[in-house]
């Protein structure tokens, strides 16, 4: 009964790209991935998608919905590229929350945000999607991009996101998720697998990084899946768009 | 994705634009939060802009509600964005303008009267010396353009009119249509006048 050795086999694990872990250490390690690729993210991201990715937040941005006095939640925002337009768009008597649980990704965020004259009406909060420090029915809008692959209890994160938005409020999650085509699908394997590694290594050193990025992108939901757990959640009139061929996907989803 | 690329691509070059305007920017600021959509009706096409203090925003999607929806086929469309005078357009049967037509009447302000600096733009390019050098050439052959176009529709205006007679001549074509509405006047006073003659002759049998 009291042998410890039981006690760590009972932990749950849960994956880590192509690895298993026990869920108490993915967050350190997701952590450590991003300490390690902060700096250059932004390049990094203009490299791997081509400059794609700036389309795809746009494309976030046109089906938010977002007007000028709402109130924007961000998590996972990073370097800001969401923040930024987000700031505009809600004006002066709007607020935007960038949330990260990652310190280096935030400061990063908010040197970004300040160079680019981004004030005012955006607060910078270290937090965790899954336990998020805000009151209930608090937003508009919330956003999660390329971040709910990380986050170790996607289904809790995903009830702390219907919490804090107002009913009628919209949850975007913009992830990379499973092309529709099998070709592409080939196709884009053999990038991630040998190019994204190698980019990381010429770029920022680092090929772990971004060999974790490919591995924990397919163990990520598919569309279909991820639909049934926004639905589960409890979200309503739960849809999604796919972009470049399924290789990421917009799901919405309302709270009623 | 294509149209979402090529509007970003658009919506770069137009901003790029709008900077060498000292007052587009400022003037843009005052519209910000506004939502207007252009709905084209014939090629079937929608076009959101949301104006703001860094240029134009170009969105071919826009869940949140419009403040003003201008549909309209393309040809009128086109008139719209080159001629001065908006509302005659506005008015006319294929144009339809929900909404708050204030802030597209503004927005469609800005644009016309937008004044780029190509000066300080080439000078950035070319250097302080060869960019007023350039500029002036330019300058001078637009003037000499515009004056010469001037001159040939003049020309032709006048040899299509006085020489060939082809066309009438605008003072004459006016002097006519007068003469036309001053002859239909007069037809309806005469109707009405044999009317009231009529009746009175009616109504004296039946006495």
């Amino acid at each position: 009964m009291n042998d410890p050795r039981k006690g760590r086999e009972a932990e749950p694990t849960t994956h880590f790209g192509y690895q298993n872990v026990p869920e108490s250490q993915k967050a350190q390690k997701v952590a450590e991935v991003f300490h390690s690729v902060a700096a250059k993210y932004d390049l990094m991201n203009d490299v791997l998608s081509g400059g794609l990715h700036r389309l795809w937040k746009r494309f976030t941005i046109e089906l938010s919905g977002v007007r000028r006095g709402n109130r924007v939640l961000d998590i996972a925002g990073g370097t800001g590229d969401l923040t930024r337009q987000f700031s505009r768009l809600v004006g002066e008597s709007g607020e935007v929350v960038l949330a990260d649980i990652n310190d280096s990704m935030l400061k990063v965020g908010r040197d970004r945000l300040l160079d680019k004259g981004v004030a005012g009406n955006v607060r910078f909060v270290q937090a965790d999607a899954e336990k998020l420090p805000f009151p209930d029915n608090h937003f508009d809008v919330v956003t999660i991009a390329f971040g709910l692959r990380n986050v170790t209890h996607k289904d809790d994160a995903l009830r702390s996101m219907l919490r804090v938005l107002k009913p009628g409020g919209r949850l975007l999650v913009l992830e990379f998720s499973k092309p529709s085509n099998p070709l592409l699908g080939k196709a884009y394997d053999a990038y991630s697998f040998a190019f994204m590694p190698l980019a990381g290594k010429l770029i920022s050193n680092d090929a772990d990084s971004y060999r974790y990025l490919a591995e924990s992108i397919r163990m990520h939901p598919d569309q279909e899946t991820l639909k049934g757990m926004m639905v589960d959640a409890g979200f309503e009139r739960v849809t999604y768009h796919n972009m470049t061929g399924g290789i990421v996907a917009l799901h919405r989803g309302l709270k009623p | 994705m294509i149209g979402t690329a090529l509007l970003a691509g658009a919506e770069h070059g137009l901003n790029r634009l709008l900077r060498l305007d000292g007052t587009a920017l400022p003037r843009l600021a005052r519209l910000a939060g506004r939502v207007l959509e252009v709905r084209c009706t014939a090629p079937e096409l929608t076009l959101y802009l949301l104006p703001n203090a860094d240029g134009l925003r170009l969105a071919g999607h826009w869940l949140g509600e419009a403040d003003c929806t201008l549909r309209a086929p393309a040809a009128s469309l086109l008139h719209l964005a080159a001629s001065r005078r908006k509302t005659a357009i506005l008015h006319s049967p294929e144009v339809s303008l929900e909404g708050d037509s204030a802030t597209l009447l503004a927005l469609a302000e800005i644009l016309q009267d937008l004044e780029l600096d190509w000066e300080y733009e080439l000078s950035r390019w070319l250097g302080p010396l060869a960019a007023p050098l350039l500029a002036g050439s330019l300058q001078h052959a637009a003037r000499w353009s515009g004056q010469s176009l001037d001159s040939l529709r003049q020309n032709l205006a006048d040899y299509l009119a006085e020489e060939s007679h082809t066309l009438v001549g605008r003072h004459e074509a006016e002097a006519r249509f007068a003469e036309v509405d001053d002859l239909r006047l007069a037809m309806d006073r005469l109707e009405a006048r044999i009317a009231r003659l009529a009746h009175t002759l009616e109504s004296s049998d039946n006495a």
